[in-house]
């Protein structure tokens, strides 16, 4: 392969180290072309055509050859003065934080338990995540709509065996239980990244420390929160955004979720909600307005955090 | 930005060409070459889901071939994404399969827009008026004809004769009939089991819901001068709706959120032989009376072993059929499913297509389609259903059929959901006139957008 | 702060302590076994659900008291999945496509690390800061707009079309988890490297290749999943049936199936097969990726 040699030949062609801050150099932006090329190429004229899309009333008989009327700002204007944009925008949130912060809490324990047991529990327990981790989205849906599902589920098999009785209970009828179930499925498909990521931050941590601090008499408590938790402190920070970012977008479990069975109108999210009012609505205008809508909103919410982010990572 | 997007995209590809690993690039060669009609052509059909089975495509391939000595490709689409792919490839030239089948309702929204090339001069040739009415009529825009039958299903009735028995009902005459039958059964319960549903039928599923509508002499929407109203509210439309509203009180005891799929799970009898001693006494049987297509009875019987699998055989002695009968000594009109089927406007190989629509519309091929269970799109050929009782139910119930709205923003109302939330509400009990108005509100604009 | 100080004392230090806390007897250590054991089950029930569904036929499944061991199971539904024929085709494609994304996204998210890490330019935060913010954008609405590049490009239905639209998804969370990595390798040892007469390219092959595989190996995986799983792209950019990938294969599988009787058997021995490539990719790779994100995790 020739092009691991790039980099050792650029390098070579550079001066050393120190010098590198004082003139401006040609091989970093050398070294980024591939990648800013591929970003422009794929995501660049998509998102200037959303971008484009979002000003115009677009259709399906746009999409056949009509030409598009330019209307401003109309589409934005209809998005926000209709309630039911908001309902999806605060259910989004609300579902993104709680998802993620369970995420990142059930991660963080379970990263725990790895370091808390012997070689052997620990190995089962990693298979046990790696096994999750490895599922296909759709292998995993499909097997998680059946465990739940109202008639034959045997999550409602087993409840009522305990002496609940939930024989034929729909879980997918009322929006809160609904919820619910897509919390269980987003979490237990993503905790096996939290744990493994926080898992090798604490194996960093020497033990000497932590006996020494147990010796000093520091409670269990005291110990997580004054030397493990700023030891792992940079992976969480970047794992609680990509859990962000990733659980704000979610959509392909909730779109099956949807398709499982359940009031379409109070489960939206947004990536339901823009899927929606694009393939389902053929009203393509509307649905990239909302689409960049949710991007301004994620770089809103996020804006500070990265920032943050940045200025610890220099 | 178009030159540099090219210019970026020719590195991309070619670095990825290198590799050898840009194996199947996309191939139209066909398409370009043979765009002058005199030629035989190669083209691409389309179908949406399994419905047509693999003895069907075979005959299809091999009489174009023989006909025009082009090839003909035969890619088989899922339903669930079909209208995705056509509005990304149906309006492309390049890459727009030639002949295409659509869902019967989702038809109107396409042919709206001009998706469809114009097949008015072939429509005497192809059957002219012995092609279902019904589905013409979805296929047309403003007097020509776009796109035509291609096969139709419709739903009938499928119970438990044992358990109609023991509740001492018998097989209804009219709709009035049907109502009080499945709300005898649901109370008296013969079989004693928890949850039993008289008629089951899901709270969000309107494609059955609505023979209620229509039976009463109601509808969905009306089109006066090219303007579509939705009519929920008229007082027909609102009758048919309170009877089903009470069904849903009395006799069926499914979620108000299942729809209308694999109702046949809950007639058969399942677990007599769970576990090989340790049977549980338990048994999977929920509703005496369910309504569904008629391939449904594959999946209906008792459970049998043979060649050592378990499989479901169908059983005379327990489970009948009848079609859903109305009030006026006709059938009730019951959702008329199937497909349409059309040639993409944007197709280069125009003549090859019409080709393959003669073959389809062919003595042969209707008749191929009766023979595999599928209602022919020709009415001269609906005998070659046969005459079990599944091809009597599927005749009968299929004679007073009826589609929904041939309006341009159909099958945006579909994917919207609004008529999934409309029934589940009306299966919840809430007031029927009020929620009639609301949705017919909702419902209005979106059955005019194009 | 020197990252890379951390990195060495946390790698010496690790290994050799952890014999010695398995002298004492921790009272919380009897518990926290129990406990784990009790998590293993619960992440890997759902697993072995559709292992043990996929064993058993489907009047079996379709009935309201589970069976939780595959007695009287056979491997019916994967004769009768695998002989359709389709899976092979989609399987090729599947693993062409994801090697492709896996290998130019790790080439071209090393090169950009290198940069971020090794460099100070202007532009450098800007380009930072766009390459954690693309990652925002949904892309539920894009698919008119990637089937329109891809086809005024000539490559739907291609490997190379899918793979384009999968490098740029995954390429901005790589070189961000890769610019750690290079940061972390000294430049100072390949230079001593050099000293010692080693050549650039022997000194890189030598000293800092073997430092960066673990990320590279925890940046693959990363990339592997998100290609081998991704499906709505793939669906709007491979039309054709014989392209299809194993997710697009699987999602006819199962709608099919939702549109007749629904094989709930045949359903989970397909999910099982498109698992099982991954799996055993993830064993094989399962030692370097622990060491990966253990490397990882000190620069986050």
């Amino acid at each position: 392969m020739t092009a691991v040699s790039t980099p050792a030949r650029t390098r070579q062609d550079s001066p050393p180290q120190q010098v590198r801050h004082r003139r401006r150099p040609v091989a970093p932006y050398l070294l980024l072309v591939p990648t800013i090329a591929i970003l422009l190429l794929a995501l660049g004229y998509p998102l200037a055509w959303q971008f484009w899309t979002s000003t115009q009333k677009f259709g399906l008989a746009q999409q056949f050859g009509k030409p598009p009327e330019f209307v401003g700002m109309a589409n934005y204007v209809q998005l926000f003065t209709d309630p039911q944009t908001w309902a999806v925008v605060g259910r989004s949130i609300a579902f993104c934080l709680v998802n993620a912060a369970v995420t990142v809490i059930v991660g963080v324990l379970v990263a725990l338990l790895m370091n808390a047991v012997g070689a052997v529990t620990r190995l089962i327990l990693q298979i046990a995540m790696l096994l999750a981790w490895a599922m296909p989205v759709i292998a995993t849906m499909t097997v998680w709509i059946w465990l739940f599902d109202w008639h034959r589920g045997i999550v409602n098999w087993a409840l009522t065996s305990l002496g609940f009785d939930f024989t034929n209970h729909n879980w997918l009828e009322q929006p809160l239980s609904f919820y619910f179930v897509a919390t269980v499925i987003v979490v237990w498909m993503s905790v096996p990244f939290v744990a493994f990521s926080v898992y090798a931050g604490l194996t960093q941590i020497s033990e000497e420390v932590m006996e020494a601090a147990a010796l000093d008499g520091a409670t269990p408590r005291q110990r997580f929160f004054s030397i493990i938790l700023p030891m792992i402190r940079p992976v969480l920070m970047i794992i609680t955004l990509l859990q962000v970012i990733w659980d704000l977008r979610v959509f392909a479990q909730i779109k099956m979720l949807q398709d499982a069975g359940a009031p379409l109108a109070s489960t939206d999210l947004l990536g339901t909600y823009i899927y929606r009012l694009g393939v389902g609505s053929s009203d393509f205008g509307m649905a990239s307005a909302l689409s960049i809508f949710v991007l301004v909103l994620t770089v809103a919410l996020s804006f500070f955090y990265v920032l943050h982010l940045m200025k610890e990572d220099s | 930005m178009k030159k540099m997007l090219s210019a970026i995209a020719l590195a991309t590809a070619s670095a990825l060409a290198l590799t050898g690993c840009a194996s199947g690039t996309a191939s139209n060669p066909s398409a370009s070459t043979s765009a002058t009609s005199a030629g035989p052509q190669n083209i691409t059909m389309w179908v949406a889901g399994g419905d047509t089975p693999q003895e069907l495509r075979d005959y299809l391939k091999t009489t174009y071939n023989t006909k025009t000595g082009g090839t003909l490709t035969i890619e088989e689409q899922s339903w669930g994404d079909l209208v995705t792919k056509l509005t990304t490839a149906l309006p492309d030239a390049n890459n727009t399969p030639d002949v295409v089948e659509v869902g019967n309702t989702q038809s109107p929204t396409f042919t709206n827009v001009g998706a469809f090339a114009d097949i008015s001069d072939m429509y005497a040739e192809l059957g002219g008026d012995k092609l279902l009415q019904s589905f013409v009529e979805v296929g047309k825009v403003d007097g020509k004809n776009y796109t035509l039958p291609y096969y139709f299903g419709s739903r009938y009735a499928f119970y438990r004769k044992d358990v109609w028995k023991a509740a001492g009902v018998e097989v209804p005459k009219t709709l009035d009939e049907f109502n009080t039958a499945v709300k005898a059964i649901a109370e008296k319960n013969p079989k004693n089991i928890k949850d039993f549903s008289g008629f089951f039928i899901g709270g969000q599923d309107w494609r059955n819901g609505i023979s209620w509508i229509f039976a009463n002499g109601g509808d969905l929407a009306k089109n006066e001068g090219g303007n579509w109203t939705s009519t929920l509210s008229d007082p027909n439309s609102i009758k048919g709706l309170t009877q089903l509203q009470e069904i849903q009180k009395v006799a069926s005891r499914a979620p108000k959120t299942a729809k209308d799929e694999s109702p046949w799970l809950y007639i058969n009898d399942s677990d007599k032989i769970m576990d090989g001693d340790k049977v549980s006494g338990k048994t999977s049987l929920a509703a005496a009376t369910i309504m569904a297509p008629g391939w449904a009875h594959w999946s209906i019987g008792d459970l049998v072993k043979k060649d050592g699998k378990e499989v479901r055989a169908w059983n005379d002695d327990k489970f009948g059929v009848f079609a859903l009968p109305g009030n006026d000594g006709k059938p009730a009109p019951v959702f008329a499913g199937g497909s349409n089927i059309g040639i993409s406007a944007a197709s280069k190989n125009q003549a090859g297509a019409r080709e393959l629509m003669k073959i389809i519309f062919s003595s042969e091929y209707q008749q191929m389609l009766g023979k595999n269970g599928l209602g022919p799109a020709n009415s001269d050929y609906v005998s070659s259903l046969g005459d079990d009782q599944f091809a009597k139910a599927l005749i009968e119930s299929a004679s007073n059929s009826k589609l929904t709205p041939a309006a341009p923003g159909w099958a945006g109302v579909e994917a919207s959901g609004k008529l999934e939330e409309f029934f589940s509400k009306v299966a919840d009990g809430g007031d029927v006139t009020a929620l009639a108005a609301e949705y017919d509100a909702l419902l209005t604009p979106m059955l005019n957008a194009k | 702060m020197s990252t890379a100080t951390v990195t060495e004392k946390a790698v010496s230090t690790a290994p050799a302590t952890r014999p010695a806390t398995r002298r004492r007897f921790r009272p919380g250590r009897a518990l926290a076994t129990v406990v784990a054991i009790v998590v293993a089950l619960a992440w890997v029930f759902p697993v072995y659900w559709m292992l043990n569904s996929s064993l058993l036929p489907n009047v079996v499944l379709t009935s309201t008291t589970p069976r939780f061991l595959p007695t009287g199971g056979s491997f019916d539904n994967f004769v009768a999945v695998i002989s359709q024929g389709t899976f092979w085709p989609a399987l090729g494609m599947s693993l062409a496509i994801t090697l492709t994304t896996v290998v130019f996204c790790l080439l071209f998210a090393f090169l950009a690390a290198l940069a971020i890490s090794r460099f100070r330019f202007r532009g450098r935060a800007s380009f930072v800061l766009a390459v954690l913010f693309i990652q925002m954008l949904p892309a539920e609405g894009l698919f008119i707009a990637q089937y329109k590049l891809m086809s005024s490009l000539n490559l739907l239905n291609s490997v190379a079309g899918v793979s384009i639209l999968y490098i740029a998804g995954v390429v901005p969370f790589t070189v961000w988890m890769l610019r750690g990595f290079v940061a972390g390798v000294p430049i100072e040892l390949e230079e001593a490297a050099m000293v010692d007469g080693l050549s650039r390219t022997q000194a890189f092959f030598r000293i800092t290749f073997p430092l960066l595989a673990p990320g590279l190996v925890a940046s693959g995986v990363y990339a592997f999943l998100q290609a081998w799983n991704e499906f709505t792209i793939a669906l709007v950019i491979l039309q054709k049936e014989e392209y299809r990938t194993l997710p697009l294969w699987l999602r006819g599988f199962v709608q099919a199936s939702a549109n007749r009787a629904t094989d709930w058997g045949q359903v989970m021995a397909a999910s099982t097969l498109v698992a099982v490539p991954v799996i055993i990719f993830f064993l094989i790779v399962q030692g370097r990726l622990t060491s990966g994100l253990v490397a990882g995790a000190v620069k986050g």
